[in-house]
């Protein structure tokens, strides 16, 4: 399964019917509140009903993501991050040993070739920094086999979207 | 050294292990101080105070690997709204895992918003095992380092420590599943419930 999160709009962008694409930044998702529910009360399932519990299993099942997003700080910029955040769900609250560090065991999450268009960076150092931090962020989240394009603009943002789902479709 | 405005950049502030760590750095700052919540919202009361500050102090956990996301939304705001003056920064970070140096990259992503800010970074805390560390007796080991920290910044001396319970990767990795499956136990949750593979259910 194919999915892609993006954080402004795609017009040009074409698709196979089936392939789900959805707007976080249009999605009502609160900022995740740190109750650890979803790992003692509830387990699997985050205890705040918004649009996040249609969203993560989503993130679980697919195999190949495209995440569109600018960045702020060196990290997702806030619609994207507040999502990671409240994907926490997709996780255990118990600790493995992967790649030798001390990481949560993962739910169902199928493993992912994750696409990352970010936009908005200031600076080498930001992308630096990104780069950084999705490699960290990839260990929890299955998605080792990444690949971060940046983009200048917006619109070169679209263009390069526009090149991973074309790779998809061919 | 002016005032010290204190951030807590947790997401449950009021029952956050950062306000522990906060409690803690108090019993050994004797200067003048203001604290703030980012759960109180109050955030343009909190960036009219920094006026009155030098030194900003943000205590957070890390999450997902970064910053808390309303704590990175109040460092936009301070950003857009800066202090006519500069501040140092100064943070203590709290991770669950056992590495400190899981920190490493949100310590870097605060060195990146004082470069954006103008303002300089100062006295780091790096706490790991943090979610389970305030109810062991190693907690004397965050406080002793709490307090290094409030001296530091005290005294304007840069430090870089870091606090860790003194646990092989398989001591961590069981006390861990204790301490989970303890706080499974206080809502009637077993461990093959809290195990389960199902997202949102089946």
């Amino acid at each position: 399964m194919d999915l892609i999160l993006t954080d402004r709009h795609l017009p040009s962008l074409s698709l196979p019917d089936n392939t789900p694409v959805i707007h976080v930044a249009e999605q009502k998702i609160a900022p995740c509140v740190g109750c650890f529910g979803c790992w003692i009360k509830t387990p699997g399932r985050c205890v705040i009903r918004d649009d996040a519990p249609a969203i993560y299993p989503a993130i679980a099942r697919c195999d190949r993501l495209l995440v569109v997003s600018r960045l702020l700080l060196g990290c997702y910029d806030l619609p994207m991050k507040r999502l990671v955040e409240r994907s926490l769900p997709n996780q255990q609250a118990f600790i493995r040993l992967h790649h030798g560090e001390s990481h949560h065991v993962q739910r169902a999450v199928q493993p992912k070739q994750l696409t990352v268009v970010a936009y908005g960076a200031q600076d080498q150092e930001e992308r630096d920094l990104f780069r950084r931090w999705l490699g960290r962020n990839s260990l929890n989240t299955l998605a080792e086999d990444y690949t971060i394009l940046f983009a200048d603009s917006e619109a070169q943002a679209e263009e390069l979207a526009g090149k991973v789902v074309r790779a998809w479709v061919n | 050294m002016g005032k010290l405005m204190i951030v807590n950049g947790s997401p449950r502030a009021p029952k956050s292990n950062s306000k522990l760590y906060i409690q803690a750095f108090l019993s050994g700052w004797s200067g003048a101080y203001e604290l703030y919540s980012l759960t109180q919202r109050r955030q343009e009361d909190c960036l009219a105070s920094l006026e009155q500050c030098s030194d900003l102090l943000l205590v957070f956990p890390l999450y997902t690997d970064g910053l808390p996301s309303g704590l990175m939304a109040f460092l936009q705001a301070l950003l857009a709204q800066p202090p006519s003056h500069p501040l140092r920064v100064h943070m203590a970070i709290n991770c669950g895992f056992l590495e400190p140096s899981q920190n490493d990259v949100a310590v870097d992503m605060i060195r990146l918003f004082c470069k954006r800010g103008g303002h300089s970074f100062g006295a780091c805390l790096r706490i790991s095992c943090g979610e389970a560390f305030p109810t062991t007796p190693f907690m004397a080991i965050a406080r002793r380092k709490l307090r290094k920290l409030a001296s530091a910044i005290a005294k304007g001396r840069p430090v870089q420590l870091t606090a860790s319970m003194p646990l092989t990767k398989r001591m961590f990795l069981r006390a861990a599943q204790r301490y989970w499956l303890g706080r499974g136990r206080s809502f009637g949750v077993s461990e093959e419930e809290m195990s389960t593979l199902e997202i949102e259910g089946p």
